[in-house]
């Protein structure tokens, strides 16, 4: 019985992890752009993500190491420094997108402006993870998380053609616009396939003691719990390719995307959406921080964990500290949260390679994960994949930056 | 045992399970007519900056020297202080007190612990 607890716990924790402000965003920005034309690209992060966060789990099960831990370990010091800076610069960039998620929510809601909510969702999150655990956010924010179910009811409601859903399954060229194409396939690469989630996600399971008992049920949750955020995810690319596309919408700003739900939904589709926005930001606010924080800690050996007092591991508490307080101050300075949040997303592509490559090595290492080691498709998958999310981000971001 | 694989860039843990940091270089003693052995090993950002380049080196310690709680952070552990070689390293020593925690202990006295509703 326990395990199976474990599993759905597994599962409620990848939601968090999986659907975000970027996610979300891209998803809708997709959908009105292309209609169903991206839904492949959806498919290739899933399956990619869905590899890498069960690669996560199995090294941290089979050799003890985190993710970070091991990267240390087997690249070395200079390694560590010089892929520890962009990686730094991205995650605090796609912090200010998630806390300028929760703040937009609150705007929606409250019609107050979103720069003023900046501080007041930085000092709540941070309250979460001063005085909280590990399984409190894990399992508050997952429950919460099931609001966004609403995407999936709103595109049912909205009857999408399902011969044209299937089409946009298999890559397509891009009609006129290219730049946006690539741009968005990118954006939405980087937003399903986040590094931080991996270095969370096997820091949890070394908290959670895991050993080579847990593999299965790891690779269950991964599937299916990635799996599960993927629909969610294919939710907002379709109500957005049923509602804005037709008549020629594109999604600029935050309270455009929210009317995806109020067609199908009615009004309380506004609060729905305001509700699901939160929460999966705040989620994603806190694993951000937690998986910044983590990498420091481990890179440099210091103490930490989140299951004892801050006063136990300062420096590690600190730098959640530091982040969250310093992103919020761009979204308090009005930055606009949705270009923000695209373009953190894109830049994350392109970095993926400094995490997913030597991410392979360690996963074929018999040092580290002995007999557990990678098949041909896992590697041939994420290293395919990142790869190619890496060069078309290259050539996409200077061009869409030109081209407006 | 392979020096670069099983020791260099581990973790290094106290008795108490307490982490001191990473080992960031070792320290070799060279003997006449007989093979080198390991003096020491080396925690502390110094000792870090000096694999990428001595010129990193050099301004860290002197940041350090400047700006840093107590010394620059440097912990030498005498090898004979090494009592166990697996996931971690296990150290002979109490971490609290030690050059390799002066930051963590300055953040937690002067930051930490003055943040209104801290858990003490």
């Amino acid at each position: 019985m326990r395990r199976y607890l474990e599993v759905a716990l597994g599962i409620f924790t990848s939601i968090g992890g999986f659907l975000e402000v970027g996610a979300i965003a891209t998803a809708a920005q997709a959908g009105a752009g292309f209609g169903f034309r991206l839904g492949w690209v959806l498919v290739l992060g899933t399956v990619c993500v869905i590899f890498l966060v069960e690669m996560s789990g199995r090294l941290s099960a089979v050799s003890k190491h985190t993710l970070q831990d091991a990267m240390r370990e087997r690249f070395g010091a200079g390694f560590f420094l010089v892929t520890t800076i962009p990686g730094l610069i991205v995650d605090w960039l796609v912090l200010a997108a998630e806390i300028g998620g929760v703040a937009l929510a609150l705007q929606l809601v409250t019609g107050i402006g979103y720069q003023w909510w900046a501080f007041p969702v930085a000092i709540g999150s941070w309250l979460f993870l001063w005085k909280g655990n590990l399984r409190l956010v894990e399992d508050g924010v997952a429950l919460l998380g099931l609001v966004a179910l609403a995407f999936v009811v709103a595109a049912v409601r909205l009857h999408p053609p399902v011969h044209a859903v299937v089409a946009g399954l298999l890559p397509s060229l891009p009609p006129a616009e290219g730049t946006t194409y690539w741009f968005l396939a990118v954006s939405i690469l980087g937003a399903l396939i986040s590094p931080y989630l991996f270095f969370f996600y096997s820091s949890g399971a070394i908290e959670g003691q895991w050993d080579e008992n847990h593999i299965g049920s790891n690779r269950f949750t991964a599937i299916v719990g990635m799996s599960f955020g993927a629909v969610l995810a294919f939710g907002v690319m379709l109500a957005a390719a049923m509602v804005f596309h037709p008549r020629g919408i594109q999604v600029e700003r935050y309270e455009q995307v929210a009317l995806m739900l109020v067609e199908p939904l009615g009004r309380p589709g506004l609060y729905l959406f305001a509700a699901a926005l939160a929460v999966t930001c705040f989620g994603a606010t806190l694993e951000v921080a937690l998986g910044r924080a983590y990498v420091f800690a481990q890179g440099f050996g210091w103490n930490y964990t989140l299951n004892s007092l801050p006063t136990n591991s300062a420096r590690f508490s600190l730098v959640y500290t530091v982040m969250i307080g310093s992103a919020a101050v761009l979204i308090a300075l009005g930055v606009d949260p949705l270009a923000l949040t695209v373009f953190s997303m894109a830049l994350t592509a392109v970095t993926l390679p400094l995490v997913t490559l030597p991410f392979i090595v360690l996963m074929n290492d018999p040092a580290y994960v002995g007999e557990y080691r990678n098949g041909w498709i896992g590697n041939a998958a994420v290293v395919g994949i990142s790869l190619l999310a890496s060069l078309i981000a290259l050539v996409a971001i200077p061009l869409q930056l030109m081209g407006g | 045992m392979n020096l670069t694989r099983d020791i260099l860039d581990q973790q290094v843990v106290d008795r108490a399970g307490q982490r001191l940091g990473k080992v960031d270089g070792v320290i070799l003693e060279l003997r006449d007519g007989e093979p080198p052995r390991i003096a020491a090993i080396e925690v502390g950002p110094v000792t870090l900056a000096r694999r990428i380049h001595p010129r990193l080196a050099a301004w860290v310690e002197w940041w350090l020297r400047r700006f840093g709680p107590r010394s620059d952070g440097t912990l030498r552990i005498p090898w004979s202080k090494v009592r166990a070689i697996g996931v971690d390293i296990r150290v002979d020593l109490v971490a609290e007190g030690t050059a390799a925690r002066a930051w963590e202990e300055w953040l937690r006295d002067h930051v930490v612990r003055r943040i209104p509703g801290t858990p003490q």
